[in-house]
């Protein structure tokens, strides 16, 4: 059902960021320090990719089936005939999940002025899971990786 | 395993994900809200800031046509949107996600009845902070558009006055100058800006002027000290004269210092011989250059006696040039100079492209750029040359 693609690209930075129309965005916290709930993050290389008959309803799509191996925090993730292997790695800084929220005012007359926005804190993310390896095949067969290893005999 | 059984499609989540038992799976599924989500968003920030967010003490600041900053209580942050190629898969915890709107019975079971992890959006990146200084320069600008003056002291007129443009309230500055409130509170001072029926304004200089000549003035007529004057003397004596009581003692806090006087009542003053001098400075070389010597004569004779009119008090605010064996001096203010370093540099080199480090000095001083030191200021924006090895170093442009 999906394929994962791989491409070399590095980070792309891009300058900055503007506020729109409004000048002033109050960042507001409605869970409390002590209760910010933890968000997850699985990060992979490359792109996982869904047949396309199912690629604009992506919804409840089953991706594939995490695995914690041992004792110790490593892990596979199982994507179709890709198999992952990665680590829980805790963040240097935490990130904060946060959520937009426009506030209309009361009287709405489609001023944009009017319209205020806050910004929601509504998780925290700490950890992520992080696979950083190509995919193994888990289906191979292994009369064409004996092929290729001839032809890697005969070019030497 | 029997927990696992016993949650039903949807309720792993994040949890799930964070406390995987060893040689356990769950099953990774996208959400049944799976989608772009461009109002979730990530920001990635040190330990050290969480306690100011999470107790809702940072704001957003920008117009705009600018670059958004964050602002803490007492800092400026630059928002820098950073974008990754791998796949970021954010995943909501359970409870979250009938928060978001999902319906908790989803009629879709995952086929081994194992618990799911639901990817809520694909993160294109995130944003970070990095701290910069507080743009500054327009407050100045802004409070330089309606400067206060005599003329609208004795007019009166309030309805004209209010109607006029450039006045701003603390509120307007907060949304208009990206700095946060307490360097806001700093650039304020520095400017020397009061606060008149709820805005801020700068006094006009030729207003300032007359309030010092006549305080001066007074302070003779009336054996003042001008190491002590008491409040309670200066102020009725100068609003007799038309001189609001609360401009004079901002003004005595502009020019002057509080004293700690036991002997007599009140609030006692002490003029300070830096402001005082260049205020008087500049008002003589306003807008022209002018032989040293005739400069030093004119200002000693402006300048109150018992300050003995020391040209190092000018430091910073005045360059001399030397034309064939004339000395001439000029007004250039540090305070009229950018605050960026890159453009304040580029602007010192333009009005002069050599400079002696004692002369360079009081212009780059107040330069602060988080995580460079001066000399790593200077090693950035100027070039070091020193004919000898006993020759004072001589800086030029990069």
């Amino acid at each position: 059902m999906y394929a994962t693609s791989f491409p070399a690209k590095a980070n792309s930075h891009f300058p900055a960021i503007t506020l729109g129309p409004i000048l002033e965005i109050q960042v507001k916290c409605s869970c409390g320090e002590e209760k910010c709930p933890e968000w997850a993050i699985l990060e992979l290389q490359g792109v996982v990719e869904a047949q396309p008959s199912f690629k604009d309803r992506l919804q409840n799509l089953r991706i594939g089936t995490l695995c914690r191996l041992t004792s110790q925090e490593n892990y596979t993730f199982t994507v179709g005939y890709h198999e992952l292997t990665g680590t829980k790695v805790p963040l240097k800084k935490p990130m904060l999940v946060l959520k937009k929220i426009k506030l209309s005012t009361e009287e709405e007359k489609g001023d944009i002025n009017s319209t205020k926005v806050e910004l929601d804190v509504i998780g925290v993310i700490r950890q992520r899971i992080l696979f950083k390896t190509r995919p193994k095949a888990l289906i191979s067969k292994p009369q064409s990786i004996e092929k290729e290893k001839v032809s890697a005999d005969v070019s030497n | 395993m029997e927990i696992e059984k016993s949650l039903p499609y949807g309720e792993g989540g994040a949890e799930a994900i964070l406390n995987v038992q060893s040689n356990t799976s769950i099953s990774i599924a996208y959400h049944q809200l799976f989608g772009p989500h461009d109002d979730l968003m990530l920001l990635e920030l040190d330990e050290k800031l969480l306690p100011d967010i999470l107790n809702q003490r940072v704001t957003l600041r920008g117009q705009p046509d600018e670059d958004a900053v964050l602002c803490t209580q007492s800092k400026t942050y630059a928002i820098k949107f950073v974008g990754t190629s791998n796949s970021v898969f954010l995943i909501p915890p359970s409870n979250l996600s009938i928060a978001l709107g999902a319906s908790p019975n989803s009629s879709e079971k995952d086929h081994d009845n194992a618990v799911v992890a639901s990817v809520i959006k694909v993160v294109p990146g995130s944003m970070e902070l990095v701290e910069v200084a507080p743009r500054l320069d327009k407050l100045k600008l802004l409070l330089s558009e309606n400067p206060y003056s005599f003329d609208e002291v004795s007019q009166m007129n309030i309805e004209l006055t209010h109607k006029n443009k450039g006045l701003y309230s603390w509120s307007d500055l907060v949304e208009k100058v990206q700095a946060s409130d307490e360097e806001l509170c700093t650039g304020l001072r520095a400017l020397a800006a009061v606060e008149i029926d709820g805005y801020w304004r700068s006094l006009d200089e030729n207003f300032v002027d007359e309030i010092l000549n006549m305080l001066l003035h007074n302070a003779v007529l009336n054996d003042w000290l001008l190491s002590a004057l008491n409040e309670d003397e200066v102020l009725p004596v100068l609003e007799a004269d038309g001189f609001p009581r609360e401009i004079v003692r901002h003004c005595l806090g502009v020019y002057g210092s509080k004293v700690v006087d036991e002997t007599r009542g009140g609030c006692t003053w002490r003029l300070e011989e830096r402001p005082v001098g260049v205020h008087f400075a500049r008002v003589i070389l306003r807008g022209k250059k002018m032989n040293l010597e005739r400069f030093m004569e004119e200002w000693r004779k402006k300048v109150p006696e018992g300050m003995n009119g020391s040209f190092d008090v000018l430091e910073g605010e005045v360059l001399t040039e030397k034309i064939g064996i004339e000395t001439r001096i000029y007004a250039f203010s540090v305070s009229s100079l950018p605050s960026v370093p890159a453009e304040r540099f580029s602007k010192l080199f333009q009005e002069k492209p050599k400079w002696e480090w004692k002369e360079l000095q009081p212009f780059v001083r107040d330069l602060k750029v988080p995580g460079l030191s001066s000399e790593g200021l200077l090693l950035k924006y100027t070039r070091r040359s020193q004919p000898s090895a006993d020759a004072e170093p001589i800086f030029s442009a990069r």
